[in-house]
Protein backbone atom coordinates (compact mmCIF):
# COMPACT_ATOMS: atom_id res chain seq x y z
CA UNK A 1 0.00 0.00 0.00
CA UNK A 2 1.52 3.47 -1.13
CA UNK A 3 2.18 5.86 1.51
CA UNK A 4 2.69 9.47 -0.48
CA UNK A 5 4.08 12.43 1.20
CA UNK A 6 4.01 15.61 -0.53
CA UNK A 7 5.21 18.77 0.42
CA UNK A 8 2.76 22.04 -0.67
CA UNK A 9 2.35 25.88 -0.16
CA UNK A 10 -0.98 26.81 0.15
CA UNK A 11 -1.97 29.18 -2.37
CA UNK A 12 -5.49 29.97 -1.58
CA UNK A 13 -5.74 34.22 -1.19
CA UNK A 14 -7.08 33.86 2.89
CA UNK A 15 -5.10 30.54 3.49
CA UNK A 16 -6.76 27.50 4.76
CA UNK A 17 -9.60 28.85 6.49
CA UNK A 18 -12.94 27.78 6.58
CA UNK A 19 -14.30 27.17 3.66
CA UNK A 20 -11.75 25.35 1.87
CA UNK A 21 -10.84 23.85 4.79
CA UNK A 22 -14.64 21.62 5.08
CA UNK A 23 -13.84 21.40 1.07
CA UNK A 24 -10.47 19.41 1.68
CA UNK A 25 -12.62 17.52 4.16
CA UNK A 26 -15.05 16.18 1.76
CA UNK A 27 -12.10 15.59 -0.83
CA UNK A 28 -10.44 13.62 1.75
CA UNK A 29 -13.14 12.03 3.09
CA UNK A 30 -13.94 10.13 -0.57
CA UNK A 31 -10.59 8.74 -0.40
CA UNK A 32 -10.02 5.11 1.49
CA UNK A 33 -6.66 6.47 2.35
CA UNK A 34 -5.47 7.60 5.52
CA UNK A 35 -5.02 11.29 5.27
CA UNK A 36 -3.00 13.70 7.66
CA UNK A 37 -1.69 17.25 7.68
CA UNK A 38 1.36 18.68 8.79
CA UNK A 39 2.39 22.24 9.32
CA UNK A 40 5.62 22.72 10.90
CA UNK A 41 6.05 20.33 14.14
CA UNK A 42 1.97 19.89 13.96
CA UNK A 43 0.49 16.91 12.66
CA UNK A 44 -3.50 16.57 12.22
CA UNK A 45 -6.62 14.15 10.51
CA UNK A 46 -6.85 15.86 7.04
CA UNK A 47 -10.79 14.33 7.28
CA UNK A 48 -11.30 16.86 10.29
CA UNK A 49 -12.31 20.23 9.69
CA UNK A 50 -11.24 21.36 12.60
CA UNK A 51 -7.90 19.63 12.41
CA UNK A 52 -7.47 21.66 9.07
CA UNK A 53 -8.54 24.64 11.31
CA UNK A 54 -6.60 24.23 13.83
CA UNK A 55 -3.16 24.54 11.41
CA UNK A 56 -4.41 28.05 10.83
CA UNK A 57 -2.40 27.82 7.41
CA UNK A 58 -1.96 31.27 5.71
CA UNK A 59 -1.41 31.80 1.83
CA UNK A 60 2.29 31.00 1.22
CA UNK A 61 2.80 28.51 4.16
CA UNK A 62 4.05 25.02 3.61
CA UNK A 63 2.01 22.42 4.69
CA UNK A 64 3.27 18.20 4.10
CA UNK A 65 0.25 16.06 3.33
CA UNK A 66 0.73 12.50 4.13
CA UNK A 67 -1.49 9.66 2.46
CA UNK A 68 -1.58 6.22 3.36
CA UNK A 69 -3.70 3.67 1.48
CA UNK A 70 -4.66 2.34 -1.95
CA UNK A 71 -5.79 5.56 -3.60
CA UNK A 72 -3.44 7.72 -1.57
CA UNK A 73 -2.11 9.02 -4.96
CA UNK A 74 -4.83 10.33 -6.53
CA UNK A 75 -6.00 11.82 -2.65
CA UNK A 76 -2.89 13.87 -3.06
CA UNK A 77 -3.71 15.19 -6.58
CA UNK A 78 -7.10 16.10 -6.09
CA UNK A 79 -6.19 17.95 -2.71
CA UNK A 80 -2.93 19.15 -4.31
CA UNK A 81 -4.96 21.03 -7.02
CA UNK A 82 -7.40 22.74 -4.14
CA UNK A 83 -5.09 24.28 -2.41
CA UNK A 84 -2.83 25.66 -5.10
CA UNK A 85 -6.01 27.00 -6.54
CA UNK A 86 -5.54 31.11 -5.91
CA UNK A 87 -9.10 32.09 -5.11
CA UNK B 1 -4.52 35.04 19.78
CA UNK B 2 -6.37 34.02 22.65
CA UNK B 3 -10.22 33.57 22.32
CA UNK B 4 -10.52 35.82 25.18
CA UNK B 5 -9.02 38.44 22.81
CA UNK B 6 -11.78 38.82 20.68
CA UNK B 7 -14.51 37.15 22.31
CA UNK B 8 -17.18 39.88 23.39
CA UNK B 9 -17.58 39.02 27.07
CA UNK B 10 -20.81 40.56 27.22
CA UNK B 11 -22.26 38.76 24.25
CA UNK B 12 -22.25 35.41 25.88
CA UNK B 13 -25.57 32.91 25.78
CA UNK B 14 -25.90 29.84 27.81
CA UNK B 15 -29.46 28.90 26.21
CA UNK B 16 -30.18 30.11 22.89
CA UNK B 17 -33.85 29.68 22.65
CA UNK B 18 -33.66 29.77 18.86
CA UNK B 19 -34.29 26.27 17.12
CA UNK B 20 -33.59 27.08 13.42
CA UNK B 21 -30.30 28.20 11.36
CA UNK B 22 -31.34 31.86 10.26
CA UNK B 23 -33.02 32.53 14.09
CA UNK B 24 -29.89 31.49 15.88
CA UNK B 25 -27.63 33.93 13.69
CA UNK B 26 -29.84 36.76 14.48
CA UNK B 27 -30.35 35.73 18.19
CA UNK B 28 -26.51 35.66 18.03
CA UNK B 29 -26.13 39.17 15.73
CA UNK B 30 -28.47 40.80 18.36
CA UNK B 31 -26.12 39.36 21.34
CA UNK B 32 -23.20 41.56 20.10
CA UNK B 33 -25.71 44.35 19.05
CA UNK B 34 -26.26 44.46 23.19
CA UNK B 35 -22.92 43.94 24.32
CA UNK B 36 -22.17 47.19 22.46
CA UNK B 37 -19.89 45.83 19.89
CA UNK B 38 -22.42 46.75 17.29
CA UNK B 39 -24.73 49.39 16.11
CA UNK B 40 -28.22 48.16 15.71
CA UNK B 41 -28.64 49.78 12.26
CA UNK B 42 -25.91 47.15 10.69
CA UNK B 43 -28.23 44.43 12.14
CA UNK B 44 -30.39 43.29 8.82
CA UNK B 45 -26.85 43.80 6.85
CA UNK B 46 -24.73 41.45 9.03
CA UNK B 47 -27.64 38.85 9.25
CA UNK B 48 -27.80 39.36 5.79
CA UNK B 49 -24.05 38.49 5.47
CA UNK B 50 -23.71 36.08 7.53
CA UNK B 51 -26.96 33.99 6.13
CA UNK B 52 -25.18 34.64 2.30
CA UNK B 53 -21.81 32.75 3.94
CA UNK B 54 -23.47 30.13 4.90
CA UNK B 55 -25.32 29.29 1.93
CA UNK B 56 -21.83 28.66 0.37
CA UNK B 57 -21.69 26.27 2.39
CA UNK B 58 -22.25 25.21 5.97
CA UNK B 59 -20.19 26.70 8.91
CA UNK B 60 -20.86 23.62 10.92
CA UNK B 61 -17.74 22.32 11.05
CA UNK B 62 -18.35 19.00 12.94
CA UNK B 63 -18.21 18.00 16.58
CA UNK B 64 -21.38 20.11 17.48
CA UNK B 65 -20.01 23.24 17.00
CA UNK B 66 -20.78 26.02 14.07
CA UNK B 67 -18.77 28.75 13.56
CA UNK B 68 -20.58 31.34 11.37
CA UNK B 69 -18.58 34.73 10.10
CA UNK B 70 -18.91 37.37 8.20
CA UNK B 71 -16.57 40.37 6.98
CA UNK B 72 -18.26 43.72 7.52
CA UNK B 73 -16.71 47.35 7.78
CA UNK B 74 -19.08 48.26 10.57
CA UNK B 75 -16.63 46.90 12.98
CA UNK B 76 -12.66 48.23 13.45
CA UNK B 77 -11.63 44.86 14.71
CA UNK B 78 -12.35 41.06 14.93
CA UNK B 79 -15.01 40.39 17.98
CA UNK B 80 -17.31 37.23 18.27
CA UNK B 81 -20.35 36.34 20.11
CA UNK B 82 -20.55 32.95 22.23
CA UNK B 83 -24.15 30.62 22.47
CA UNK B 84 -25.18 26.90 23.86
CA UNK B 85 -27.90 25.51 22.37
CA UNK B 86 -28.96 22.62 24.86
CA UNK B 87 -31.23 21.21 22.18
CA UNK B 88 -28.74 21.09 19.45
CA UNK B 89 -29.44 23.05 16.17
CA UNK B 90 -30.11 21.64 12.62
CA UNK B 91 -26.64 23.83 10.94
CA UNK B 92 -26.62 21.68 7.70
CA UNK B 93 -23.36 20.09 8.86
CA UNK B 94 -20.75 18.27 7.00
CA UNK B 95 -21.28 15.17 9.62
CA UNK B 96 -25.15 15.56 9.66
CA UNK B 97 -24.95 16.13 13.59
CA UNK B 98 -26.90 18.84 15.32
CA UNK B 99 -24.75 22.18 16.30
CA UNK B 100 -24.78 22.96 20.22
CA UNK B 101 -21.77 25.17 20.19
CA UNK B 102 -21.38 28.31 18.58
CA UNK B 103 -19.06 31.01 17.67
CA UNK B 104 -20.08 33.86 15.53
CA UNK B 105 -17.61 35.71 14.35
CA UNK B 106 -17.77 39.32 12.75
CA UNK B 107 -13.87 40.87 11.54
CA UNK B 108 -13.15 44.26 8.86
CA UNK B 109 -13.50 43.86 5.61
CA UNK B 110 -9.22 43.59 5.54
CA UNK B 111 -8.55 41.24 7.68
CA UNK B 112 -7.74 37.99 6.56
CA UNK B 113 -4.82 37.19 8.87
CA UNK B 114 -6.25 37.74 12.16
CA UNK B 115 -9.91 35.63 10.97
CA UNK B 116 -7.57 32.82 10.27
CA UNK B 117 -5.65 32.97 13.43
CA UNK B 118 -9.06 33.38 15.27
CA UNK B 119 -10.61 30.48 13.60
CA UNK B 120 -6.99 28.38 14.35
CA UNK B 121 -7.76 29.12 17.76
CA UNK B 122 -11.37 28.45 18.39
CA UNK B 123 -10.41 25.03 16.51
CA UNK B 124 -7.43 24.65 18.87
CA UNK B 125 -9.69 24.51 22.10
CA UNK B 126 -12.67 23.07 20.51
CA UNK B 127 -11.07 19.50 19.14
CA UNK B 128 -10.79 18.79 22.79
CA UNK B 129 -13.45 17.01 23.67
CA UNK B 130 -13.74 17.25 27.42
CA UNK B 131 -13.94 21.22 26.83
CA UNK B 132 -16.41 20.50 24.56
CA UNK B 133 -18.22 18.74 26.92
CA UNK B 134 -17.82 20.97 29.70
CA UNK B 135 -19.07 23.91 27.83
CA UNK B 136 -22.19 22.42 26.54
CA UNK B 137 -23.18 21.39 30.34
CA UNK B 138 -22.32 25.20 31.14
CA UNK B 139 -25.38 26.49 32.93
CA UNK B 140 -24.51 30.31 32.97
CA UNK B 141 -22.11 32.96 31.19
CA UNK B 142 -19.89 33.08 34.18
CA UNK B 143 -19.28 29.18 33.88
CA UNK B 144 -18.76 29.42 30.20
CA UNK B 145 -16.08 32.41 30.46
CA UNK B 146 -14.03 30.34 33.06
CA UNK B 147 -14.11 27.23 31.30
CA UNK B 148 -12.72 29.30 28.04
CA UNK B 149 -10.41 31.44 30.35
CA UNK B 150 -9.40 28.45 31.75
CA UNK B 151 -8.55 26.32 28.24
CA UNK B 152 -6.72 29.62 27.04
CA UNK B 153 -4.48 29.52 29.44
CA UNK B 154 -3.88 26.00 29.39
CA UNK B 155 -3.11 25.70 25.60
CA UNK B 156 -0.45 28.32 24.62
Amino acid sequence: MPRIKKEIIVKNKQGLHARPAALFVQIANKYEAEISVKKEDEEVNGKSIMGILLLGAEKDSKILIIADGVDANEAIVELESLITKEE
Amino acid sequence: MKVTDFLSKKAISAELKSTKKEDVIKEMVDLLISAGEIEKKHRAKLTELLMAREALGSTAIGQGVAIPHAKIDCVKHLVAAFGLSKKGVNFDSLDGEPAYIFFLLVAPQDSAGPHLKALARISRLLKDKYFRDSLKQSKDTASILKIINQEDDKKT
